[in-house]
């Protein structure tokens, strides 16, 4: 059992430093840019060193890392970390034909910059690691915490998704067919019945213990499975329902990783058959399709299950319940990679 | 719960089995020498523990047909092969939900610079490689090649990544998550890092001579190493290699890319790797050092090894004087390598030693030589701060 003590979450939509999310933010360019407040402890010279995504990384977990001073270690899930970077520092070494270069771009390129980065800020001397399985890589991050808890019950951890739109990563996702190719907005995101969905990037942080004492919700079961297997899929899903709700438990919401693109329709459409009665939530309107999402998404569980309310924003389909007590998350990335993670009330 | 070692697999610049590797450890040779495979400013001037295996020989090799499959993925799967082969582990038992696979990788399909160069600055037509450039996609191919059903992961803690795979693959195992894992590390040699590297300054235009006095900096290697680990439980009467006895991941926490001078990071790792073994720093009999022959590395490990063992420090060598500094695969290349240390009784010397760094006094493993080892260390420490130390020991 993993509690959430505390999260914030840096996202397009106005989610930090307050949570808003009567209104949405549009998308332009089939973007959704996450909206960067500086963390202002930062020192200007070495802010001016980090790409946006170890910005958005230690504006997240500054006020956290304040707070909770004692943290035994620091676990990220990102896909690319600093993307931006990467590719100033590759077309630097074309552009110069690898004359004499600035390392700062490719220092940091490395996605385990944003753990380091961390760590530094916080001198953290403890457990920090980087998981980079594209469209796990969160996920990971989370069973990693899971296994930290259960070795070094008391312990308290960092845990972050994170991933940053670069101009780059938006051209290999166009040609990788990730991105709708006609103009489409995040307001009709769902309508668009095409191929591909519209990019996003965020933050999304969390100190997890084992200690229910002062926490609101907890994820209390992960599962991740690669298939492209629809029937696998289902079938994993009401496994993974039936061996972590009791009988008595239901799913009050499904938190469905929706993104616009048709050729996945069908999963989502399973997942919401076996789970009759809850309400339905999406959520790529409001953070974008990146590989990390499921970071945003847990989030969003966590603060609806504060909430006891689930925001108009997200409503897919109304329940007739009114107490929130589980929440079941569906991520799909790109037809192969799926995720369930379930959430209750604490 | 304790988790074996039982198979392995491995290609370096010094081989391409663990029979050849082991061969080319025991008589000294080394695998660094100039670029030959793909044309960079730095080709002759610096040294590379090049793979000496073309592309298309890797891809006939390993019976690779799809489009698409980066030198990186082909390094992994060469190694996976091998791995799986040597544990008998079969397709079924490949593909079963309780079997893991954890990859360190740092470069992904960077290796092919100038196609992502021109797939990431446009967007009309892509090249076979657009879905092929992160890190993830090396465990995603072996995933679909295996039609693996367990947990997949890829790790990237910069030079510690593989080290790191294998110990979330241990623990995997510890917490009943998986029953067996295959993990491990692969990285190739890229424009993109030969220039990271060279522009701070650590690359070696000389053969590197790890803890050496006048040691000029490190060269970039390239291979991948895969280990089964399996539970007590699920091994049967399977022969076992080793034990994964202790592991610790620290945060150095003081530069992005260099340890401080207390190297605080590497010390806390090995400390904390013995305490998780439940041994004591007189049990370990050999340390198969990170040793990458730059200035900072070197200094700073040898003065935590001074540190943790007081004064009295094991025998030490640094394999990267063999094949070079693999990065994400360095962790596991030298897994392997310590394993055949444990199965063997036998110390591989370390190359192009001549004089102790002032102040430290420490001397590697200078010669072959059979040796009585029950446990070993093996320290992986990278970028960002990140530290991580291993144990394994005799079965």
């Amino acid at each position: 059992m993993l509690y959430i003590h505390h999260s914030i979450c840096i996202s397009p939509q106005f989610t930090f430093p307050e949570v808003n999310l009567e209104e949405l933010v549009r998308s332009t360019d089939h973007k959704l840019y996450a909206k960067l407040i500086v963390n202002p402890d930062i020192p200007p010279a070495m802010l001016r060193r980090m790409g946006k995504a170890v910005k958005l990384a230690v504006s997240a977990s500054g006020p956290l890392l304040k707070q909770y001073q004692n943290l035994e270690g620091i676990i990220v899930g990102t896909a690319n970390g600093g993307m931006e970077d990467c590719i100033k520092f590759l077309n630097q070494i074309i552009q110069y034909e690898e004359g004499v270069l600035t390392p700062t771009n490719f220092v940091q390129s490395t996605p385990n910059a944003i753990a380091a980065q961390i760590g530094f800020l916080s001198k953290n001397k403890g457990y920090n690691i980087t998981h980079v399985h594209r469209g796990l890589a969160f996920e990971n991050a989370l069973l990693d915490a899971f296994m930290q808890l259960d070795d070094n019950p008391g312990h308290t951890y960092l845990v972050a998704g994170i991933d940053e739109i670069s101009d780059y990563n938006f051209n290999i996702e166009y040609l990788c067919g990730y991105i709708k190719k006609e103009p489409v907005d995040n307001v009709h995101l769902y309508e668009s019945n095409t191929h591909g969905s519209i990019a996003g990037e965020g933050v999304a942080a969390f100190v997890v213990n084992n200690n229910q004492k002062g926490a609101f919700s907890c994820v209390k079961a992960l599962k991740m499975l690669h298939s492209t297997d629809k029937d696998e899929v289902e079938q994993a899903f009401k496994q993974f329902l039936s061996e972590n709700l009791s009988d008595n438990k239901t799913v009050d919401l499904l938190l469905s990783g929706e993104n616009g693109d048709s050729r996945y329709l069908d999963y989502y459409r399973l997942m919401e058959a076996a789970v009759p009665g809850a309400a339905i939530g999406r959520y790529k309107h409001l953070s974008g399709e990146y590989q990390t999402s499921s970071a945003f998404a847990v989030w969003l569980a966590d603060y609806v299950l504060r909430q006891q309310q689930i925001p108009e924003l997200i409503v897919k389909q109304h329940s007739g319940g009114n107490t929130i007590r589980n929440i079941v998350l569906y991520t799909n990335y790109q037809g192969l990679q799926h995720s369930f993670i379930l959430l209750s009330k604490s | 719960m304790k988790v074996f070692v039982t198979g392995m697999g491995i290609i370096t610049s010094i081989g391409d089995s663990v029979e050849s590797n082991r061969k080319a450890l025991m008589e000294g040779c080394c695998g660094i020498g100039m670029l030959k495979g793909f044309s960079t400013r730095y080709a002759e001037t610096l040294l590379f523990g090049e793979v000496k295996f073309t592309n298309e020989e890797l891809r006939n090799m390993a019976g690779v047909n799809e489009r698409g499959v980066s030198r990186t993925s082909l390094l992994a799967l060469h190694a996976f092969k091998q791995a799986v082969s040597s544990a008998s582990l079969s397709h079924e038992v490949i593909s079963d939900s309780k079997t893991a696979l954890i990859v360190g990788n740092t470069v992904g399909g960077m290796c092919l610079t100038d196609e992502l160069y021109k797939d990431a600055n446009q967007r009309d037509t892509g090249s076979e490689y657009v879905a092929s450039y992160d890190c993830g996609s090396v465990g995603i191919f072996l995933q679909q090649k295996f039609g693996m059903k367990g947990i997949i992961n890829t790790i990237n803690t910069a030079c510690s990544s593989s080290a790191n795979a294998i110990m979330y693959g241990t623990r995997l195992i510890r917490k009943g998550y998986a029953k067996r894992v295959i993990v491990g590390g692969t990285d190739s040699l890229a424009k993109f890092t030969i220039n990271g590297f060279n522009s701070l300054h650590i690359l070696s235009s000389a053969h590197c001579s790890p803890f050496d006095a006048n040691r000029s900096g490190l060269n970039l290697g390239e291979g991948a190493a895969f280990l089964v680990l399996e539970s007590e439980e699920v091994r049967d009467n399977k022969k076992v290699l080793a034990e994964v006895k202790g592991y610790a991941n620290t945060n150095d926490a003081y530069h992005p890319s260099t340890l401080s001078d207390t190297g605080d990071g590497p010390l806390l790792a090995m400390t904390k790797a013995l305490e998780q073994a439940g041994l004591a720093p007189a049990d370990i009999d050999f340390v198969n050092t990170h040793g990458t022959a730059t200035e900072n590395n070197d200094e700073v490990e040898s003065r935590a090894m001074i540190s943790l063992f007081n004064n009295k420090v094991p025998a030490f060598a640094s394999t990267k004087s063999n094949v070079g500094h693999t990065l994400g695969a360095s962790g596991a290349v030298e897994a392997v390598y310590c394993i055949l240390n444990l199965l063997h009784q036998e110390v591989y010397p370390s190359l192009n030693f001549n004089a102790p760094i002032a102040g430290t006094g420490l001397i590697p493993v200078r010669e072959y030589s059979k040796a009585p080892l029950d446990h070993i260390m093996s320290n992986s420490f990278g970028f960002g701060g990140n530290c991580s130390s291993l144990i394994f020991s005799r079965v």
